[in-house]
């Protein structure tokens, strides 16, 4: 594909046409294209089909192999568990949940971003999202994944896990809805089905393009399956349309409900350090924060390493930064005003619990969190920061750090030292609880991985749309006389 | 036996009706006129294909069909009849034999539970004259030595197994030839037997030449030598504590490791009791040099080495007696020289200068002094206790004191005991077997190769025996002989015997089972040694005969004291005693000097262990894992030393808190002795003291208690069997893991344990509620706050006949843990290991907790029990996604552990953390296998052979336990509660099976009267039952007048962590502290107070949430 130069030539332009050619707003306000080289439209199927469909590269194999190693780990470390139980994890008196909370609550917050990116973003008009939203999606179902093995299986019997469905059974006896674990299951449980359901119709068109690109019968036949008979007439488009917009509203409600909850499972507790009402907000900042950190993480490089510098442009890096800042801001702001609280409370328990955190035996993990999620994202407002690659990618892997930690902070240190001196303890991994998180990275990557080889990871059908060809006013765009696209 | 009439058939004979002539022609017509018309449905019965055959075919399918699948989940067991059912035995339901623990000069009196034949429970026996029916940690634990799987299980000679009839012939030869029984030296524990004196008689008479020698690690005949030679008389004291004003304890641990410490606790307890504000209590002076349970219960705690203990006897008795006898006075002068005196006072002199105000140039002397003021403003009040530890001097000391107090036949009193032969300890035994003088030599129980003083190098002497060496042992352990005979002894559960209490009381002893190996009694042996006949031998006979000679030969007699486990009126009668000044003097003047120690030349005292005795419960789960009432330790003993002398030697030993307690392992030398510990900080201990607790370090013990602590006794010497000086202690640069229940001692300021001295408590008896956070709004008066859920026990409790509670008197509580391993035997709780409770996994319902106030020098030590509180508003319940944890009507926090899938929440939510979670399957998992980091999978492992994975297909209950192991634990286990399995959360039910069983009989009981409210004082829980201080009482709170009713109306009593509305149904009494306003170190309020007014001052507070009136009141008082 050769670059430069829209495939289109410019219409000949008569005197009364001339007229009506709506001036080029000034330089100096002119908003940077959301595809930039003014790549055509059939560029951009192939720029992103290409993706799904050329040889595998070396660097794709480099990467599958360890995380697929490490995905076995994880389910081996899984077996182990349950082969002799929870105890070869680190928990104990006081601190009875351990990594395997802090790492749930850690992936369903990264899993955030992808369905704020797809779902509130769409509703606000944001254009630029088409660019990321469906690497982000895809982010956001795998994350959840990893996140929602760890609330089964820290479970004490692992195989009565399904007594926290609403299923009749013998024993007669219903979930206890008061509980927020409860709450939390049909959160978590929702949000992954609406996850999946948002994502999947609107990969329908692309699997369509996918489809009309293949060129054995296996692949015609799989993506022929998953488009659902897609044309693309004006009345699919029409339903398509409607349907994405009906499930953005569906979700929108779910970005914000689903860490509200898991934040209750906190909060609802009376342990200082968790009962705290500033909880569902700033849980759902968190979310967002960290869900975009991991989406800068992952970005960052493929946008490189895919050759889709066009698509995914520093521009939407740079909003995206924007948005690490504001909400990691927020962030900062809920630190400083559960201090707050702690000291106008007069609570002396509470009172302790936060001076703990800051100047106990877990400073260390405190001040990771305040220096990855408050201070590291004070560098985004240089524009500088945000439009260099490596720095954003650095930045961004300390959010993701920062974020665990935060979870780390909220769990163990709460719980290490409360109520009753004499239950005061420590809280220390062992090999099994590390080599399980680790694991679900293989599980991440082995799923982000096998997603960028089969699907488009970037919506074709809608960042045609905010092509300046797409838009008729533009010079470039529009069906324009004696033609059209 | 009453025959059961068969089941009458149809009578054949008699008159036949019959309805036509149709039916008596029995056509087919009628027949199908009777189906058609008579009995509804009658024709499908005989009809194969109708739907209800097809129900009951298909019932019965599903019924096959379950019980094949019912084999996936519990194992089939087959219940077989009785050939001869015993009579009024019903299955299922306890019974309870009157017995009693033999312990070393005394015993306890119990009442045991069996169930279904195999004893399950061990209680005190409330009829006996001087219990109250509690018992002590030891009593608890000793249930489970009997199903200990490592003890002796077999007849040996030589080693080789033999069967019990060779054994015994062996033994029957040994007596044949045993002739005049010159070479036949017999070496025993103490006892308190009347069968044994007795038979000890008998075999003087038969052999008059064999010799016999008593040894015991842990020795406490002092107190009766001691008093002989006080009064010159034979006579044993026995202590009143309840009826003394002032107790002071010369390093007598009278709570912790003297002899019948439980009966001390709850004379002690007694005396101490407050009803109401005006309720007088007595006042503790302790002098010792570690902290004890004693000193940590102290109002007033000098910390001394052991050996300048009696320096401080001398100078109280300057104070008291010096002027009355001249050579006395001279004595006692002499002892408590102003160098000496000086030299102590100075030891005590804190390096940092912020903590002085305890300490100025004659700090011990005013102490003494004042003491002494108190002690006598108290004549005949008073007690004066001096410590097996110390020497004969300073018991001397302590009589001579309590004459002069006149406290003889007040708080002192003294029964005759009869005087031992001389020269016939084990030292004397190993000179004998070292010349050659021993033929042959039998060992009657006891291990002395691990306990008897390391001069004597005993496991040489005792191969030295020219003949023949028997010995009947529990274990067969170090004192195991290679070249003899070897038999097993029986447990107490397992055999007849008898037994004196400290009153003098006769208590019998009988078995609940047959010996489960075999195994037999000191009196057997002792029988057969001297010649009885072989039909005579057997205990039972023995002790038959025994009882003619004390209750008469009645068969009535007989069975009364068996059923009441002891002989009425056979207490011990005072008697009449003078002081024998000239003796005393004699015996002060020579005793020896006070050896100040210094860190190049430490005393070295060595200590019975709280949890093992000197070795003896080593093989025992339980106590290996109750934490050390002190300090907190599990699993292995330390050498404890005082925080200055740590910094002195050199020593980093901190706990950072970190769960990974590791400390230096030092090597400590005495005389060219040395073994090597951890070394420990033990707050409030004398400086340049180290304390080395006895009963650890076996090298041949069973598999709980290997790898367990160090062999203290390798230092032990007959000169010096509790306390050495002239140590040093030098680190080995080697780093060792402790595993420890409670790291933080500090309470923070937090008024979780609430005190005040008694007259602040005069004056201010609700200071305890004082202390109280501001309440939510809504809850001020008591009154609940409006729920967003309302409680459906809010109705529910209208209307339930009962409403259980606990109160805690924790001015009573004095940290024993007798509660704790009683717990654990009623709740089947299991043992977890050493490095499961590093992980703070513990599994334990109920725990002490300790706290230290003030500095680390002298502090204040608080126990605290805490267990489930049962929270009305329980915060564990509401958070349980799977109702697991509900309320029952009658108030009680009540787990389902059929339902818990354990997500844990329940525990994060629980401010007490009282609940508890079985990580792995502790009950059917070996220690070894509970050892991490890398724990054995049942995918990869195999037991006995076998792969786990198809074992437990075969039978899921049995685990990875050895079978021998397996077969004898789950016969401990308290059938009528569940044994929970892995992933489960479980914490204290009140022993809601207790609570059940009486509701249940209640019911029977009342009948048609309907009166099913279970009576005040039938349910006692098994903490309650076993805490000699009755700290605990549990009842009925609906019934104003009950005991626990009207215990948490008192002034004292307090809900911990009440701001957080979760109502507890287990409140606290607050702790009331005696101290002396005269005394050197007086304190007026104690110490966690003045930590709670620190922290409550603050003037970040001020106007905020929590600085309520209650504390400007208290400074008001000040």
């Amino acid at each position: 594909m050769s670059d430069a130069v829209a495939p289109f030539e410019m219409p000949p332009q008569t005197g009364r046409k001339q007229e009506l050619v709506v001036k080029a707003p000034p330089k100096a306000l002119e908003r940077e294209p959301l595809v930039t080289h003014q790549r055509s439209i059939g560029w951009l199927s192939d720029a992103i089909a290409g993706v799904a469909e050329g040889k595998t590269p070396k660097w794709w194999w480099m990467a599958f192999v360890p995380s697929v190693t490490l995905m076995t780990t994880c389910f081996t470390m899984i077996l182990y568990l349950m082969s002799i139980g929870v105890g070869v994890w680190g928990p104990g008196h006081p601190v009875m949940w351990g990594w395997a909370i802090v790492n749930f609550v850690w992936w369903i917050g990264i899993g955030h971003a992808g369905t704020l990116i797809s779902a509130i973003l769409f509703l606000l008009r944001q254009r630029w999202r088409t660019s990321i939203n469906r690497a982000a999606e895809a982010m956001t179902i795998f994350a959840v994944m990893c996140a929602g093995i760890f609330p089964l299986i820290h479970v004490g019997r692992i195989w009565f896990g399904w007594w926290l469905f609403p299923i009749p059974n013998m024993e007669g006896i219903w979930p206890q809805f008061r509980s927020p674990l409860m709450w939390d299951v049909f959160a978590v449980s929702t949000y992954f089905t609406v996850s999946v359901l948002f994502w999947y119709m609107g990969l329908i068109p692309d699997l369509a393009v996918m489809r009309d690109r293949s060129k054995t019968f296996i692949r015609k036949f799989a993506y022929g399956l998953f488009s659902l008979g897609w044309t693309g007439s004006n009345r699919h488009w029409s339903n398509y349309e409607k349907a994405y917009l009906i499930l953005a509203g569906l979700s929108t409600p779910l970005v914000l409900s689903v860490h509200s909850i898991v934040s209750m499972d906190f909060s609802v507790s009376q342990l200082p350090g968790w009962h705290t009402t500033i909880f569902p907000p700033y849980f759902v900042a968190g979310a967002v924060f960290s869900g975009f950190g991991m989406v800068l993480t992952l970005l960052v490089p493929l946008r490189r390493l895919l050759r889709l510098e066009d698509i995914i442009t520093v521009r939407h890096v740079e909003l995206m930064c924007k948005v690490t800042l504001a909400t990691g801001s927020i962030v900062g702001y809920a630190y400083a005003m559960e201090f707050f609280i702690a000291w106008y409370s007069g609570n002396p328990y509470e009172r302790y619990a936060f001076i703990n955190r800051a100047t106990g035996h877990y400073w260390w993990a405190y001040w990771t969190m305040i220096s990855c999620n408050v201070l590291v994202p004070q560098f985004f407002w240089f524009k500088k920061v945000r439009t260099n690659m490596i720095f954003v990618f650095v930045l961004s892997i300390l959010v993701n750090i920062g974020m665990w930690f935060e979870r780390f902070v909220i769990v163990v240190i709460s719980l290490h030292r409360e109520f009753l001196p004499s239950n005061w303890s420590y809280f220390r991994p062992t090999w099994v609880d590390i080599l399980t998180y680790l694991g679900t990275f293989g599980l991440f990557f082995t799923f982000f991985l096998l997603f960028l080889r089969f699907v488009p990871i970037i919506a074709i059908a809608e960042v045609k749309g905010v092509t300046p060809q797409a838009d008729p006013h533009h010079p470039l765009g529009g069906a324009k006389e004696g033609g059209h696209h | 036996m009453k025959t059961i009439p068969p089941p009458c058939p149809v009578p054949e004979t008699g008159p036949k009706y019959w309805r036509s002539l149709d039916q008596l022609a029995e056509t087919p017509e009628f027949r199908q006129w009777a189906e058609r018309e008579f009995p509804a449905g009658a024709s499908e019965l005989t009809d194969p294909f109708t739907r209800r055959t097809f129900v009951k075919l298909m019932s019965a399918s599903f019924l096959l069909a379950g019980f094949g699948l019912s084999g996936c989940r519990k194992p089939e067991e087959k219940i077989y009849p009785f050939s001869k059912m015993p009579e009024n035995y019903v299955h299922g339901q306890p019974k309870y034999f009157a017995t009693a623990r033999p312990t070393r000069n005394s015993a306890v009196p119990l009442l045991a539970k069996s169930s279904d034949g195999r004893p399950t429970k061990l209680e005190g026996n409330p009829g006996h004259p001087d219990s109250n029916g509690s018992t002590d940690a030891f009593t608890q634990a000793s249930i489970l030595n009997l199903y200990d799987p490592d003890r002796a299980i077999r007849f040996a000679q030589n080693g080789n197994t033999v069967d019990a009839e060779t054994a015994l012939v062996a033994l029957q030869k040994i007596a044949s030839e045993a002739k005049d029984g010159t070479g036949l030296c017999i070496l025993a524990e103490q006892s308190s037997s009347p069968s044994r004196a007795r038979l000890q008689a008998a075999l003087k008479d038969k052999l008059p030449q064999s010799k016999w020698f008593v040894h015991e690690p842990v020795d406490f005949d002092i107190h009766r030598e001691a008093a002989t030679r006080a009064f010159g008389q034979s006579v044993t004291p026995y202590f009143k504590l309840d009826e003394a004003s002032v107790i002071v304890s010369l390093d007598c641990d009278f709570i912790g490791s003297e002899e019948d410490a439980y009966i001390n606790i709850r004379r002690f307890a007694k005396g101490r009791k407050l009803e109401r504000p005006d309720s007088s209590m007595s006042r503790l002076y302790s002098v010792e040099p570690l902290m004890t349970l004693t000193g940590m219960n102290a109002d007033h705690r000098l910390r001394i080495p052991a050996s300048g203990v009696i320096a401080i006897g001398a100078l109280l008795a300057q104070e008291i007696a010096g002027q009355s006898d001249g050579d006395l006075a001279k004595a006692i002068a002499s002892l408590a020289d102003d160098k000496t005196v000086g030299a102590l006072n100075d030891q005590l002199k804190p390096s940092d200068s912020k903590s002085e105000r305890k300490w100025s140039p004659d700090f011990i002397k005013k102490w003494a002094v004042e003491c002494a003021k108190d002690l006598l403003a108290n004549r005949g009040r008073s007690i004066v206790l001096a410590g097996y530890r110390q020497p004969l001097a300073v018991h001397l000391l302590a009589h001579a004191l309590n004459a002069a107090l006149g406290n003889i036949g007040n708080t002192v009193v003294f029964h005759a005991a009869p005087e031992p032969e001389k020269g016939r300890g084990i030292a004397d035994l190993a000179k004998a077997l070292t010349d050659g003088e021993v033929e042959t030599l039998v060992i009657l129980g006891g291990n002395p190769a691990y306990t008897a003083p390391a001069d004597l190098k005993w496991s040489e002497a005792q191969g030295k025996a020219r003949k023949n060496v028997v010995r009947l042992g529990y274990y067969e352990d170090e004192s195991f002989p290679a070249k003899g005979l070897s038999l097993p002894q029986a447990h107490f559960l397992e055999s007849w015997g008898d037994a004196r209490t400290s009153d003098g009381t006769v208590v019998s002893i009988q078995p609940l089972i047959e010996p489960l190996f075999g195994g037999l009694t000191d009196l057997e042996v002792l029988a057969t040694l001297a010649g009885f006949e072989k039909t005579k031998t057997a205990p039972y006979d023995i002790v038959r005969e025994t009882f003619k000679s004390l209750g008469g030969g009645g068969e009535e007699a007989w069975k009364q004291y068996l059923h009441d486990g002891f002989l009425a009126d056979s207490a011990a009668k005072p008697v009449t005693v003078r002081l024998n000044g000239s003796n005393v003097a004699s015996a002060l003047a020579s005793a020896e000097p006070v050896v100040v120690p210094a860190k190049d030349k430490l005393e070295v005292v060595f200590h019975r262990d709280y949890s093992v005795d000197d070795g003896r419960f080593n093989n025992n789960g339980w106590m290996q894992e109750l934490p050390d009432p002190v300090t907190k330790l599990t699993w292995e003993n330390v050498i404890l030393l005082s925080q200055k002398t740590a910094e002195d030697l050199g020593l980093n030993i901190v706990n950072y808190e970190n769960n990974q307690l590791k400390v230096p392992w030092v090597q400590v030398e005495l005389d060219g002795r040395t073994v090597e510990g951890p070394a420990w900080i033990q707050p409030g201990q004398a400086d340049n003291v180290i304390g080395l607790a006895l009963g650890y370090g076996r090298e041949k013990t069973g598999r709980v208690g290997l790898n367990s602590g160090y062999d203290a006794g390798k230092l032990r010497t007959t000169k010096a069997l509790h306390c050495a000086s002239g140590a040093k202690l030098k680190s080995t640069g080697v780093k060792h893991m402790l595993s420890i229940t409670q790291d933080h001692g500090s309470m923070e300021g937090r008024p979780i344990i609430r005190e005040a001295t008694l007259e602040e408590f005069r004056k201010n008896a609700d200071f305890a509620r004082k202390m109280d956070m501001e309440k939510p709004p809504g809850m001020v008066d008591g009154s609940a706050m409006k729920s967003l859920y309302p409680n459906p026990f809010d109705e529910a409790k209208k209307t339930a006949h009962h409403q259980w509670g606990m109160s805690i008197d924790l001015n009573s509580c004095v940290g024993c843990s007798a509660c704790m391993v009683a717990c654990q035997s009623e709740n089947n709780v299991p043992i977890v290991g050493k490095y499961q409770v590093a992980n703070n996994r513990e599994m334990h319902w109920l725990r002490l907790d300790r706290y230290y106030t003030g500095e680390v020098e002298d502090p204040q030590v608080i126990t605290q029990p805490m267990l489930c509180q049962h929270c009305e508003a329980a915060p564990c319940e509401n958070v349980c996604p799977v109702n697991a944890t509900s309320h029952d009507q009658e108030g009680l926090n009540v787990m389902t552990y059929n339902r818990c899938v354990g997500t844990r929440y329940c525990s994060n939510n629980c401010p007490y953390k009282v609940r508890r979670f079985n990580f792995f399957d502790y009950n059917r998992r070996t220690l070894e296998q509970l050892k991490g980091p890398v724990y054995t999978t049942p995918l990869l492992h195999k037991t006995e052979g076998e792969w786990d994975l198809a074992r437990w297909w075969r039978d899921p209950d049995r685990g990875t336990k050895p079978t021998d192991e397996w077969e004898l634990l789950k016969l401990v286990k308290n059938p009528d509660v569940t044994v929970r399995m892995r992933g489960v959360m479980e914490k204290c039910s009140f022993c809601l099976q207790r609570i059940e069983g009486a509701k249940i009989a209640q019911k029977v009981k009342a009948g048609a009267s309907g009166d099913v409210t279970v009576p005040e004082g039938t349910i006692k829980t098994a903490c309650q039952q076993a805490c000699p201080a009755e700290a605990i009482v549990f009842g009925n709170v609906a019934d104003p007048e009950s005991r626990v009713s009207v215990l948490k109306k008192q002034e004292r009593n307090y809900s911990v962590l009440d701001f957080l509305n979760t109502k507890p149904r287990t409140t606290y009494l607050a702790r009331v502290r005696n101290p002396n306003p005269a005394m050197p170190d007086a304190y007026t309020r104690p110490w966690s107070t003045e930590e709670f007014i620190k922290h409550n001052e603050n003037p970040s507070e001020e106007g905020g949430g929590h600085a309520e009136p209650a504390g400007a009141e208290k400074k008001g008082a000040a």
